[in-house]
């Protein structure tokens, strides 16, 4: 059975990493690639394969609905391919990156962790598991965000902990309530017993979800940890955090438990319309203010989660479509655009856009590859931010929602300003650098090219005849919602 | 892959520009050239019917249309004399970059013309807005970057409101069709006249109309020069105003309101920017000015509703990217042999530059529309079509348009007047002593711009003859509107012979009576210094400095105008307000959340 994997080769990584690494750093960076890779092919493999049934483990030979259950289907393949991806290429960046900061094993320990904790939280079929999982994530991100050990680093660990805690208990609280009503954790139980009890029960376990997780995700107004907690991180960890983080641990959940198991009530959906719109709009108004670089990205976080959940809250098929579309691309380009600051950073010192310059002399590969990130995430054909635009946007209007298709144009439009200012000021102004505090090394650039490369490839998941075996897979298992437990009940 | 000639067409010039990414310059120049010339044989083709539609996966993606026949003869014929021009003479640190983007831009304009689709018609549309973005990058100037980033802003903007207005006229056409030519929407409720504007705003982005056209005269100056005469002044003109053609002829059904608008803001282009153009200290902006101004011209032409005037706004358009390619190309060689399009300190060029100087004042006649070149006929072809339709019209009306006829007459009149200015400040007057070793420009260059020029006087002469019977008319044909009958008394080559008779006469005259005495200039018993030269930029700070006039000037100069600067100071202040809420105290952020949860709460 493939499904436990995903979680014990990270964590065992993890734990052999801490064991065998001595002070050199080479062993804990060949076990982390190996575990990564490892993920990586059977992701693929397992979106290639299983891509139409739904896989079920039970964790110690406990039955259904009795025990822990880990549940794979396309949208669970999907997340793993995603994450793998990211964290494959962040892992390849940090080789420099981190070596930079301090030369440690640590780090990749709570790598392995934090992948451990995002592969459990997307394929278990337990809301406690999810929570266990949840935590491992976010402990290994609390340390990482403070890895640098600057004092801002560590405010804004301790910032990130306050709010991450806040949230675990809302979750923790809704989890207690639907315990308590239901009397099973199993998810797919849980969406079959809630049908037989009070609706009152799913909107105010909803709220607090809606509210726990929306934290995660970085939803508005439950966004303000995010810029933080993105922007102090080690590049590649920020990359981790706005590419896979928010969405493994907030969007992911949000789509599982509100669609599969609490059968999408109207109110909720149209709340995520709302919430994503704020979201867009604020966003994207608060990131073409800023001039820290990484601080502007995470705000663009925020708004492009906005796209995803606007796509969602259409509840129609092509806004899932768009949403779930969304969600893979701003994988690609958001990371990319982390590891682009990362490098600047290092090379130049600075992540102020106003004290770049020249970069496009001096850092050939970073600047044309933030340019092809920059245009992805503005939405600019041919790379993939257009094509989930243009579907969430033609989603939207299907639906009647004309006012949340405008409000995606307009933050469309911001959007480009603001990356059309960080090419600009950042890569091509005026200020002449000549120095380079420390050269970009060829695992940068490789794994900025890689992430430039997927934002030209991912288009391609829209053509006629990809889409049907790539995406419309994932679509399928949100839009029927009741085939989730229904599958596993064995109906 | 299916042989397809109308494929081959975005094919080739694609294929040309990805390969040369890897080869070197000088065959890197012939790819494109070789690209060009055999779209022209595959046009032939196609004009010889061999022009089946595309389809991709059972949609129609490609297909053949008059219009888009017609815009992509131009676009390749334009792109094909530029090109010819820049052979030789782009910046060498540029070089390479410029002729991968250059059939890159060829093909994605060709794209546009050439879609059936709307998906594929929007990527290619932001495609070549991309690549104006790349060439705008390429500047050399100190405000290339900024201004690169502005125009994206416009162009990229907008194309996200054309996203959106297509998708709604799709909705209420409550088709599953998604060929442009299938869309036909009535302007019967709001949703389609919000459509209408946004389709409005992004042609008018694309072909610079007012007021979106901020980005032309920045991206004129700071631009590549072969640039600025290849996307603002020509392949985007014939996007832009190919979508307004669309707009009037096969997606909305236009109503008078609509056309007295759409006429208003041509209006308004034609004499805000022809004003803005007469202030212009130099050559590029100028120009850039005047590239705005015309199409104020083809989008009163187009808008109007009028079948005349509708064929007078393409003619005016093929007429327009002709001669104001050839007047930056002719500014382009100036520059290039004197480092400088600053007309302060040009002067007196003619004697040292003449074929170029020939070919500037021959584009200068046609944009000021000066009988017999091709500018005139197409301005004659507009007023005619709008005089004959307010004949037409209740009073009210009839007066509105009037009033947009006559400002328009009046900027055509101003248009030569800069032009004046601008022909004695480069080429007339004192030359500089630093310019006495000026060459000639190099023979790629004359050769283009004199192709040009002739484009403009056979335009202009045989206008009914070629463009217009042969391309024109049957674009307009296709659509179902007929052109009536209008030359009137004017016919140009009676004309030519009057205006021949005259200089024939003049040239007697002048050699039978031949006394002109050359001399030094004196000034107070001495040589005139450098200070004293006449510049001619100077020419019309009379009308700069008059009473109302003057304030507008200063605040258009304070940039008060201008939607860019204004959109971008008013979001900084939003984004300052808001990230007031954000001062990194957890207090507060926790308070976010819970009134969100309250809020929530009190929803359920």
């Amino acid at each position: 059975m493939i499904l436990p994997y995903f979680i014990i080769i990270p964590l065992i990584a993890a734990f052999l990493i801490s064991l065998i690494a001595g002070k050199k750093d080479q062993w804990a960076i060949s076990l982390s690639l190996i575990a990564i890779i490892a993920v990586l092919v059977l992701s693929v493999y397992s979106f290639i394969i299983f891509q139409k049934e739904t896989l079920i483990y039970n964790m110690s030979g406990w039955k259904f609905p009795f025990g822990i259950v880990l549940v794979m289907d396309a949208l669970t393949s999907f997340m793993l391919v995603m994450v793998s991806i990211i964290s494959l290429t962040s892992i390849i960046f940090s080789v420099q990156y981190i070596r930079y900061i301090d030369m440690d094993w640590k780090y990749y320990s709570l790598f392995m962790l934090l992948v451990t904790g995002m592969n459990g939280v997307i394929i278990t079929g337990d809301l406690f598991n999810l929570f266990v999982f949840m935590e491992i994530a976010l402990f290994a991100a609390f340390i990482l965000v403070a890895y640098g050990r600057k004092a801002e680093e560590f405010e804004a660990a301790f910032k990130y902990a306050v709010m991450g805690g806040v949230s675990s208990i809302l979750v923790l609280l809704g989890i207690a309530i639907l315990y308590s009503a239901t009397s099973t954790l199993t998810m797919a139980k849980v969406a079959e017993e809630l049908k037989l009890l009070n609706p009152k029960i799913t909107l105010w376990v909803g709220g607090l979800f809606l509210v726990g997780f929306g934290l995660k995700a970085a939803v508005m107004p439950f966004h303000a940890w995010l810029p933080d907690a993105h922007s102090s991180a080690p590049a590649p960890i920020s990359a981790m955090l706005s590419g896979v983080l928010i969405k493994a641990l907030g969007l992911y959940v949000i789509i599982r438990i509100f669609f599969n198991v609490l059968d999408a009530p109207i109110i909720f959906t149209k709340a995520f319309l709302i919430l994503g719109a704020i979201s867009i709009l604020l966003g994207v108004f608060l990131a073409i203010g800023q001039w820290d670089l990484k601080r502007l990205l995470a705000y663009h976080s925020v708004s492009q989660i906005g796209y995803m959940l606007l796509g969602l809250g259409l509840a129609t098929p092509l806004g899932i479509l768009g949403g779930v579309y969304h969600l893979f691309n701003h994988a690609m380009f958001k990371s990319l655009l982390f590891y682009n600051a990362g490098s600047v950073e290092l090379a130049l010192g600075t992540r102020d856009l106003q004290k770049m310059g020249n970069v496009v002399k001096i850092l050939p590969v970073t600047a044309q590859t933030s340019m092809i990130a920059s245009l992805s995430i503005s939405g600019i054909p041919p790379f993939n931010g257009f094509f989930s635009k243009l579907i969430i946007i033609i989603a939207s209007i299907q639906a009647g929602e004309f006012w949340f298709a405008f409000f995606a144009v307009v933050g469309s439009l911001f959007t480009l300003a603001s990356f059309m200012k960080v090419q600009r000021y950042g890569f091509r102004g005026e200020n002449i650098i000549e120095i380079v505090k420390e050269k970009i090394g060829w695992q940068m650039n490789i794994a900025m090219i890689l992430l430039a490369f997927l934002c030209l490839l991912t288009s391609l998941l829209i053509i006629p005849g990809i889409k049907e075996v790539t995406l419309d897979p994932v679509v399928n298992v949100i839009v029927q919602k009741a085939q989730y437990f229904n599958l596993m009940t064995g109906r | 892959m299916v042989y397809n000639n109308l494929l081959l067409l975005i094919f080739i010039p694609l294929a040309a520009g990805i390969i040369n990414i890897i080869l070197p310059r000088v065959i890197a120049k012939l790819s494109a050239v070789v690209s060009l010339c055999i779209n022209f044989y595959l046009i032939y083709l196609v004009y010889l019917g061999d022009n089946a539609p595309f389809a991709f996966f059972d949609t129609l993606i490609l297909s053949f249309s008059q219009m888009g026949f017609f815009s992509l003869i131009f676009i390749q014929l334009l792109s094909f004399i530029i090109l010819f021009f820049s052979l030789k003479g782009v910046e060498s640190s540029i070089e390479k970059m410029f002729f991968i983007l250059y059939p890159l831009t060829v093909a994605f304009c060709n794209g546009v013309v050439l879609s059936n689709h709307v998906f594929s018609f929007l990527i290619f549309w932001g495609l070549s807005g991309l690549t104006l973005y790349l060439f705008g990058l390429l500047g050399k100037t100190k405000e290339a970057p900024k201004t690169a980033k502005k125009t994206f802003i416009i162009i990229g903007g907008s194309d996200a409101l054309l996203i959106m207005g297509f998708v709604i006229i799709w909705l209420l056409k409550g088709t599953t069709s998604w060929s442009i030519f299938e869309l036909k929407t009535a302007l019967d409720n709001p949703a389609s006249i919000i459509a209408l504007t946004f389709l409005l705003i992004a042609a008018f982005a694309k072909a610079g109309g007012f007021p979106f056209h901020t980005w032309v005269p920045d991206f004129a100056l700071d631009a590549p020069i072969e640039s600025a005469a290849f996307l603002p002044a020509s392949l985007d003109k014939l996007l832009g105003i190919y979508l307004l053609t669309l707009m009037v002829t096969i997606l909305f059904e236009i109503g008078l309101l609509v056309n007295m608008i759409i006429i208003s803001l041509g209006t308004l282009t034609v004499i805000t920017a022809v004003m803005m153009a007469m202030n212009q200290h130099n050559g590029k902006k100028l120009l850039g000015y005047h590239a705005v101004s015309q199409v104020g011209y083809m989008i009163m032409g187009i808008g109007s509703g009028s079948a005349l005037a509708f064929a007078g706004g393409l003619f005016h358009l093929v007429n327009h990217t002709i001669y104001k390619s050839d007047l930056f190309l002719t500014l382009g060689s100036v520059e290039k042999q004197t480092k400088t399009a600053e007309l302060d300190n040009l002067g007196g060029l003619g004697k040292k530059m003449p074929i170029t100087f020939v070919m500037a004042l021959i584009g200068a006649l046609s944009i000021s529309g000066i009988p017999p070149f091709n500018g005139f006929f197409s301005k004659w072809m507009i007023y005619q079509g709008l005089i004959e339709k307010a004949a037409l019209l209740q009073p009210v009306y009839q007066l509105w348009l009037l009033v947009c006829i006559i400002l328009a007459v009046f900027g055509s009149a101003l248009t030569l007047a800069s032009f004046m200015k601008f022909l004695h400040a480069i080429y007339l007057g004192r030359r500089p002593k630093i310019y006495d070793d000026v060459k000639e420009a190099p023979i790629n260059q004359w050769l283009a711009t004199s192709a040009l020029s002739l484009l403009c006087i056979g335009f202009g002469i045989f206008a009914l003859r070629f463009p217009l019977s042969k391309i024109i008319f049957p674009a307009i044909e296709s659509n179902g509107i007929i052109v009536p009958e209008f030359l009137g008394l004017y016919i140009p080559q009676l004309i030519v012979m009057l205006f021949l008779i005259g200089f024939i006469v003049g040239m007697g005259i002048y050699l039978f009576t031949k006394k002109v005495r050359y001399d030094e200039v004196y000034l107070g018993g001495s040589e005139p210094l450098e200070k004293f030269r006449v510049a001619g930029t100077e020419f019309y700070n009379e009308i700069r400095n008059m009473k109302p006039l003057k304030t507008i000037y200063d605040m258009a100069e304070k940039k008060y105008f201008d939607i860019y600067e204004m959109g971008s100071k008013s979001t900084f202040a939003l984004s300052r307000v808001l990230q007031k809420g954000h001062p990194g105290q957890l207090q507060l952020y926790i308070l976010y959340i819970i009134i969100g949860l309250l809020v929530f709460i009190a929803l359920i």
